[in-house]
């Protein structure tokens, strides 16, 4: 693409220069290799895994801080400041956010797999002020936002909820430390709903908004219905945190998994109605892990309600978190980064004045088709796992789970070393 | 596509000169992005596309390169940044 050199340099000092954002996907790509091998380490517990230190417990922390996050603040510091019209003010302060945060989770799951509260409290103190930092960022650049107030709502919905995450890690870390701040019970049960559902995932309902209109070339969604799923949303988080100390915790729980599905619904309507108006109808394979991410979301709200009762089935945990981890977040997080990850470089090299690359010569379609078929394989096998009580089988779903973060991570090396080539 | 000049109205392309142009200043994203790639379907081998935007539109080039178009800052309004579109050679 010929573009001028005194434009590109305008351009390019709106974004933040690609070191950072693929600084964190680089690390994700790398911990989400690590989280297979950690629960393969962590195979024989995994079927009936309820928490406490261990292997399966390092890998959930792998997945949702090393993958989930890692991506979810590199992908918003990027494609924010299109929702909110306005640059970030700082790219050094991004940085400090990696340098402070990846040490921290490698450090903080260490900790977990080698049950080691003295390597845990150090990294939990890290993740927790990269975090920290990371909401301080996010708040400056929601504040002014002009545009798509709707993806600014759920992004400050999606920091009060990273609060709460933040404040009940705080308080599970201090009771492995012998610092009780809450009793074990009431913070798992505030930190589960708000990670996941909460700073997670309103985060990626809200980014939705922007990214499936953008790929399906459709009008953006409208507002009304998008404000309603978010005050849904809200208020089951509301009720799962009253759930958390109240009593009758159980009828609590199944309105707010009824109150999130309504959210849900009303979410995936306009999802839908997006991908059906767009001009570009073929969403590629990429979009294959993304409804099955929506179809594992809805799944995993069911689950919990299920769960609220008190089941004899000891496997009921162990899936809902597949279900809600596995199935939804990471699902629908890779089907976005196989689109978003070659569409971003080619968007920062064509800030050389040189023929820009497409997204699609910047791509590697086998390596991501093997993820796909790892990834399903290895969650299937999991669930199978789950409910057999099988570890033989549960090593052999991480042992595949593996082998596709290796095609990914293929993928992500073709994917920069091309980008490399053309910069 | 109605070849004669005419007056600009609301994101309506409008032909002038040897290009087409259109107005995406003040709409939210990804409008502007969508009604751009939209025109570029329909123009006539060899017109150029002009866009008057509030911003760069950063999204847009990987779309323009998967597509073949080229895109140059030209001169604009104060606070403006007009694009001029064309197909690569």
């Amino acid at each position: 693409m010929a573009l001028a050199t005194n434009f590109l340099g305008g351009v390019r000092s709106r974004l933040l220069p690609a070191y950072i954002p693929f600084r964190f996907f680089g690390a994700a790509v790398v911990f989400h290799l690590l989280a297979w091998l950690a629960l393969l380490a962590g195979a024989p517990a995994l079927p009936r895994f309820a928490g406490g230190l261990s292997w399966p417990l390092a890998a959930l922390h792998l997945f949702t801080l090393g993958v989930l996050v890692m991506t979810a603040i590199g992908a918003s510091l990027q494609l924010l400041p299109v929702a909110t019209r306005q640059p970030l003010r700082t790219s050094r302060a991004p940085a400090l956010v990696w340098w402070l945060y990846t040490p921290g989770v490698a450090l903080l799951t260490l900790g977990m797999g080698l049950g080691r509260p003295m390597l845990l409290g150090p990294g939990a103190g890290a993740v927790l002020l990269a975090l920290l930092l990371f909401a301080l960022l996010l708040a400056q650049n929601l504040k002014g936002a002009r545009g798509m107030l709707f993806v600014v709502a759920h992004v400050w919905a999606a920091l009060a909820a990273l609060a709460v995450t933040i404040a009940s890690a705080a308080a599970l870390v201090g009771n492995y430390l012998g610092l009780p701040l809450l009793d074990r019970g009431s913070a798992l049960a505030l930190h589960l709903p708000f990670a996941a559902y909460g700073f997670m995932g309103l985060l990626s309902l809200g980014l939705a908004y922007i990214l499936v209109p953008m790929f399906a070339l459709s009008p953006p969604p409208q507002v009304r219905p998008a404000l309603a799923s978010l005050g849904l949303a809200c208020l089951a988080l509301g009720l799962a945190a009253a759930a958390a100390f109240a009593g009758a915790a159980a009828a609590l729980r199944i309105a707010a998994a009824g109150f999130g599905l309504a959210a849900v619904g009303l979410h995936l309507g306009l999802m839908r109605s997006a991908m059906r108006n767009g001009m570009r109808r073929q969403l590629g394979p990429s979009f294959v892990l993304v409804r099955i991410g929506w179809a594992a979301l809805a799944a995993s709200l069911v689950a919990a309600a299920t769960a609220a009762w008190p089941l004899p089935w000891a496997g009921m945990p162990a899936l809902f978190v597949l279900l809600l981890v596995g199935g939804w977040l990471l699902s629908f997080l890779f089907g976005m980064l196989q689109r978003i990850l070659p569409f971003l470089a080619s968007m920062h090299a064509s800030g050389t004045g040189r023929r820009a690359p497409t997204p699609s010569a910047l791509s590697a379609a086998r390596p991501l088709a093997l993820h796909l078929g790892c990834h399903l394989a290895a969650l299937a096998a999991l669930a199978l796992a789950i409910v057999a009580e099988s570890p033989a089988l549960a090593a052999v779903a991480a042992g595949v789970g593996a082998l596709g973060a290796g095609a990914f991570a293929m993928f992500f090396a073709i994917l920069v070393r091309r980008t490399w080539a053309r910069t | 596509m109605n070849n004669g000049p005419r007056a600009p109205t609301s994101g309506q392309p409008w032909r002038e000169g040897d290009a087409w142009h259109i107005d995406v200043r003040g709409r939210v994203p990804p409008e502007p992005l969508v009604a751009i790639l939209r025109l570029l379907e329909t123009v006539e081998a060899g017109v150029a596309v002009v866009v008057h935007h509030d911003r760069d539109p950063k999204m847009l080039y990987p779309e323009l390169a998967e597509r073949g178009w080229s895109a140059e800052r030209i001169a604009g309004a104060p606070g403006e940044v007009r694009l001029r579109l064309r197909r690569d050679a």
